[in-house]
This record gives structure tokens, sequence and C-alpha cells, in this order.
């Protein structure tokens, strides 16, 4: 176990690497720059500019700089586009925001669509059942950027409920219609995938077992179902991290909170390189870390798994 | 003769079942039976198909081009923008005055040709490197497959930002990029396909009639991991032209005048608190339908070719 995870780690490295050397390449090499504007600057204070930055260098000088900076002194570098913020700076705000929301989406997604699947399961074939199923295929259709702006036309706009976008500190208004929004496609897809799983295991052999030895109903799914039937959507959670970090990048923008996906987008109009490149490093990261966590989450449910780590 | 065998040897019964033993039911014919027996499959074909005219016929019904601006209503969208039969906007008008139906329908095109194109594409590529990786093994799977497990730890929305950013929003570059993020779909699946059917007979075979490796694998591999292809291409278009969406909705995506499903939904969402809702309403209806349809299909692709599943 502690091999492999050690071993996981390390496979960070190499992924980086190519994010890094591919992403710095790939926007270098094309035209137009973080200085370029419809009035070009006079090539004097130009050439300042550039060597303030140190973008006079030949490329690969730049990148091996970039990296040093990165591994011994953790600085991402200065925002090309912001005159006063450094990207440590627009990670350090902005993170605690994505990762928040982040963190309430993914209580939703698990906490409402692990037992709306199971209720499924066990009521199968019933109105419930077809009501669940249909409601799932329903959301998983409707991505988060038609998703966002219904919600917004409901809570805010018609009722009044919920305050439209912004942060305000982290209060709980302006988390739960971002949270949802982020959530709601995958929450159906666990729920779809549980209601499955869950089918599965109801006609295997063990239950009838337990069945036959008369066992409670409650016992048999919390103490012997549950457990197999939730492996398939612990796999699935791995991509819908993915999906979710991707999403999160729209929420950030449309409702305003103030993540790093709105600097991202920014960057991105701005070619504010070392912006672009650190939050890229930034949602790579993220999306390893989680994917290493479930993976060990996973071995530690199965058995199997375990003994072939 | 008793009952039973007089309506066994009746003409109703005996013909029918003639006629099963001499037709040979081959694995598509079989495929095709189950699709069409999945009703909603079919149906949702038949949305994809008037999806399809509607893009490339609708222009022809529009009074105005996509990106003229009717100053009739130019500022007073809110009250005389709204949808109409009298002034030939049906769908009504957006922002800036300009007919929302031609705009629908130039959008219809864009995000159907992304899908189309790019998701197809992109699947082929990955099934060719599948191939040769579960093929060949040795070195060129460890690359191939190394790759592949970089590749999908990056989120790829990163990727995507940053080309459109960088390599201009035109439509080809918007195709090349879907490419190159979704190279992957596929490929693992179609790797451990070719890993089977590699020791099978008609490989040998194939081998002893002294036929090249990529003869083989293009000539006899290739139509038995045809299923594969087709299932994944079904899914990987919905998720292409959602991509392809949601990017235009943050901004990056095609180029204005020209639109896309993704961009006309952000337009709509951004003006709604004017109250000028057909604006998000149109363009959510086609993206919506669309996947709805795509949905499905996909569903009864699976449902027809896996083989797992035979009833």
């Amino acid at each position: 176990m502690f091999n492999y995870t050690l071993r996981r780690l390390l496979t960070v490295i190499p992924t980086l690497l190519v994010l890094i050397v591919f992403s710095f390449y790939l926007m270098r090499l094309a035209p137009g720059g973080p200085f370029t504007s419809e009035k070009p600057l006079p090539p004097a204070v130009m050439q300042n500019v550039l060597e303030r930055y140190g973008m006079d260098q030949p490329l690969y000088v730049q990148l091996w700089t970039y990296i040093k900076n990165i591994v011994f002194h953790f600085d991402f570098g200065p925002s090309f586009a912001q005159k006063d913020r450094t990207v440590n700076d627009v990670i350090v705000q902005g993170f605690p925001v994505t990762l928040t929301y982040g963190f309430w989406s993914a209580v939703f997604v698990l906490v409402l669509g692990i037992p709306l699947g199971i209720i499924a399961a066990l009521r199968h074939n019933s109105i419930w059942d077809y009501t669940m199923t249909g409601l799932a295929i329903f959301s998983q259709i409707f991505p988060n950027f038609v998703l966002a702006p219904i919600l917004v036309l409901l809570f805010t706009l018609s009722w009044g409920l919920l305050p439209g976008g912004g942060w305000n500190g982290g209060q709980w208004e302006y988390i739960v219609m971002p949270a949802i929004a982020l959530g709601t496609s995958y929450m159906a897809g666990v729920a779809r995938l549980t209601r499955g799983s869950m089918l599965e295991v109801l006609n295997a052999p063990f239950i009838l077992t337990a069945r036959a030895k008369g066992l409670p109903e409650r016992v048999i799914i919390w103490r012997h179902a549950l457990k197999p039937a939730l492996l398939p959507t612990l796999t699935y959670m791995g991509p819908v991290f993915v999906y979710m970090i991707t999403g999160s990048v729209f929420i950030d923008v449309f409702f305003s909170t103030g993540g790093i996906g709105q600097d991202f987008i920014d960057g991105a109009y701005s070619r504010d390189y070392s912006m672009l490149l650190g939050l890229a490093i930034l949602y790579s990261l993220l999306t390893f870390t989680l994917n290493l966590m479930l993976d060990l989450m996973y071995a530690w449910i199965d058995p199997k798994v375990r003994s072939s780590l | 003769m008793t009952d039973t065998q007089k309506r066994l040897n009746s003409k109703e019964f005996a013909d029918p079942v003639a006629e099963e033993m001499i037709v040979s039911r081959s694995f598509w014919a079989d495929a095709r039976r189950r699709f069409l027996s999945h009703r909603l499959a079919v149906f949702s074909v038949f949305m994809l198909l008037a999806l399809l005219l509607f893009a490339l016929f609708g222009q022809y019904f529009a009074r105005w081009s996509f990106e003229e601006i009717d100053w009739n209503v130019l500022g007073r969208i809110k009250t005389e923008g709204a949808p109409s039969l009298e002034n030939g906007h049906w769908f009504g008008v957006d922002d800036l005055g300009r007919d929302l139906y031609a705009r629908v329908v130039q959008g219809t095109r864009t995000s159907l040709m992304v899908g189309f194109v790019a998701g197809p594409l992109a699947v082929l590529l990955g099934a060719t490197l599948g191939a040769l990786a579960g093929y060949f093994g040795g070195r060129l799977d460890q690359i191939i497959t190394g790759f592949y497990t970089i590749w999908i730890s990056i989120p790829y929305i990163i990727f995507f930002v940053v080309w459109q950013a960088f390599f201009g929003r035109s439509l080809t570059q918007m195709i090349i990029v879907i490419i190159i993020v979704n190279w992957t779909a596929g490929l693992l699946i179609v790797r451990g396909q070719v890993m089977m059917l590699k020791h099978r007979e008609f490989v040998d075979a194939a081998r002893m009639l002294g036929m090249s490796d990529l003869a083989i694998i293009f000539k006899h591999l290739a139509p038995n991991i045809l299923w594969v292809i087709v299932i994944y291409t079904s899914i990987v278009i919905p998720e292409v032209i959602m991509a392809e969406s949601l990017v235009s909705f943050l901004g990056v995506g095609i180029q204005e005048p020209n639109t896309s499903w993704g961009a006309l939904i952000s337009e709509g969402a951004r003006t709604m608190t004017f109250g000028t809702l057909w604006q998000l309403a149109f363009p959510a209806a086609f993206f919506v339908i669309a996947q709805v349809s795509l949905y499905y299909i996909g569903d009864g692709l699976r449902d027809a070719l896996d083989p797992k599943d035979r009833r």
C-alpha cells in the first residue's frame, strides 16, 4: 500500500512536466503576447518591459527559470496582466472559494445521489423508480451552463430567495446555487449508477443466503448490500471530480464568485502566460490528488484491489 | 395428425421458419433489428434528422441573415423584439437586434459540425493508437498507455481555453483542439479488444498467408472492433457538442458574428434579467433536444451492439 502510494506520487512529476512544457511552448509560439496592444509600445519601452519579465532570454532558459522558481521557491511568478498581483496572490485569494463550493457540491452529489439510487433500486419498477430514472436522464442532459441560468431565473429573478452571484465571504446563501449548478448532473449520474449496481447486488447469491437466514431487510441492505453496491459509484467519482473541476471554471465566471476560474479565463484573454500556466498546474494537481485519494479509498473498501497493489 | 402437428405444418407457420433458416443473420443485421425495436432510439434518429435538415435548409425560411441588424426593433427589443410572425423574426431578435432564427440555424450548423466531424475523428485516432498498442505490445504499448495516463489527468478545459485564445477562434481550430483533447476516447477498450483478438486463429491464418501487420489490423481486426468504435462515437459526439458549448459560453469559442448553441445560450443567459427570455429559451431548447436524441441513440446502439448483452 505504501509502495503503491509512493509510486503514484512519483507519476505526478512526468505529468506536470508534460503539461508545463507543452503549454509553455504552445503559448509562446502563438502570435501576440501580453504586451501587444492596438497602439504598439515604443521599441525601447518594449525592450525594458521584456527585460523586466525576463522575456528577452531564449525560451528554454525562461522555461528552466520558471520550473526552478516553482521547485525551489514555490513561486509561480508575477502576473503579466494584473500588474500588482503575483500568481501566488491570485491562488491564495481565489482557490479557497473554489474549494469551498466544490466541497459542498461533492457533498450534495453523494448525500443526495446515493440514497436516491438506493431507493429507486429497492422500489424497482415502481413509480419512484421511474420518476428517479427520468429525472436522472433529464438532469444529465442539462449541463451546468443551461441549469445555472435557469436556477438564477427561478431563485433570484422570480422568487428573490437567493443572491444571483457574488461570494460575500462565503455565506451559505452564496454557496447554494453554485454548488447545485455544479453538482446536479453528477448527482444524477451517481443515482443512476448506484441504482444499477444495487439491483445487481440484490440479485447476487450472497443476498439470497442472507435472506434465507432470515435477516431483516434493514440489515441485509446496510450490512451486506451497501458496500459492494457502492464500488462502481466510487470509480465513477474519479472522472466526476475532473469534470467538476472543469465545471468550476464556468461556475466562477457565471456566478462571479471570485474563484480562480475567472482569473483563468481573463488570463486567456490577456495572454497572461504565468497566470495560465500557474492555474493549469493547480488544476492538474487538484485532479491528481483527488484521483489518488479515490484510488486509496477504493483499495481500502475492496479487498481484491488491496491485495493486488 | 394432432392439432399441434397441423399447426406446425400450416403455411403461416412453416414459411417464416423456413425463411428464417435460409437467410442467415449477420451480426449487423441482428444489431439493426435490435436497434429498430428500441422505439425511443428510432424516434431520436428522426429528431436528429430533423435538426440536420434544419441546419441545412433552415436558412431558406429566414427573412433575415444572421448578421443583419434590424434597426426597426433595436432599442425596443423588450417590447418589439419578441418572436413574431409579422416582422419575420420567427424566434425574435437577439440583444443586438439580429434575427434569432437565423442565428439559431447558424449555431445549429456550427455545433453539429463540431460534434459530427471532431467526435468521430477523435475516436478514430484513439482507436488506431489503441489498436497499435494492443497489437504490437512491448515498448510501443508502454509509451502509448503512459501518455494516455498522463493525458487523462489533465483537465481538458485548460487546453481548450489556452488553444482557443491563442490560435484564433475559428471552426477549424475548434475541431483540431477537440481532436487533441479527446483522442483518448475509446483507446483503452480498443487496445483490450485487439489484445484479445490477436491470438485468435483467423489472425494466425492471415499471418501465414503473408499479410503485413498493418493489413491484419485494418483488414481483419478492424471489422471485429467496429462495434466498439460505433458505441464510443455515439458517446463522444454529445460530449464534444457539450464541451464546445461550454467553451463558447465562457467566451473563448467561435468568433462573432458566427455563433454556436453555447454562445447563444450564454447571450440569452446574460440578457434574461431584461425579460427577453426567448433569447435563452430557443437555443437552450435546440441544445437539449439534440442532447436527448443523441443520448437515446447512444443507448439504443449500446443495446444493439454490445455482445455482453445478447438477448
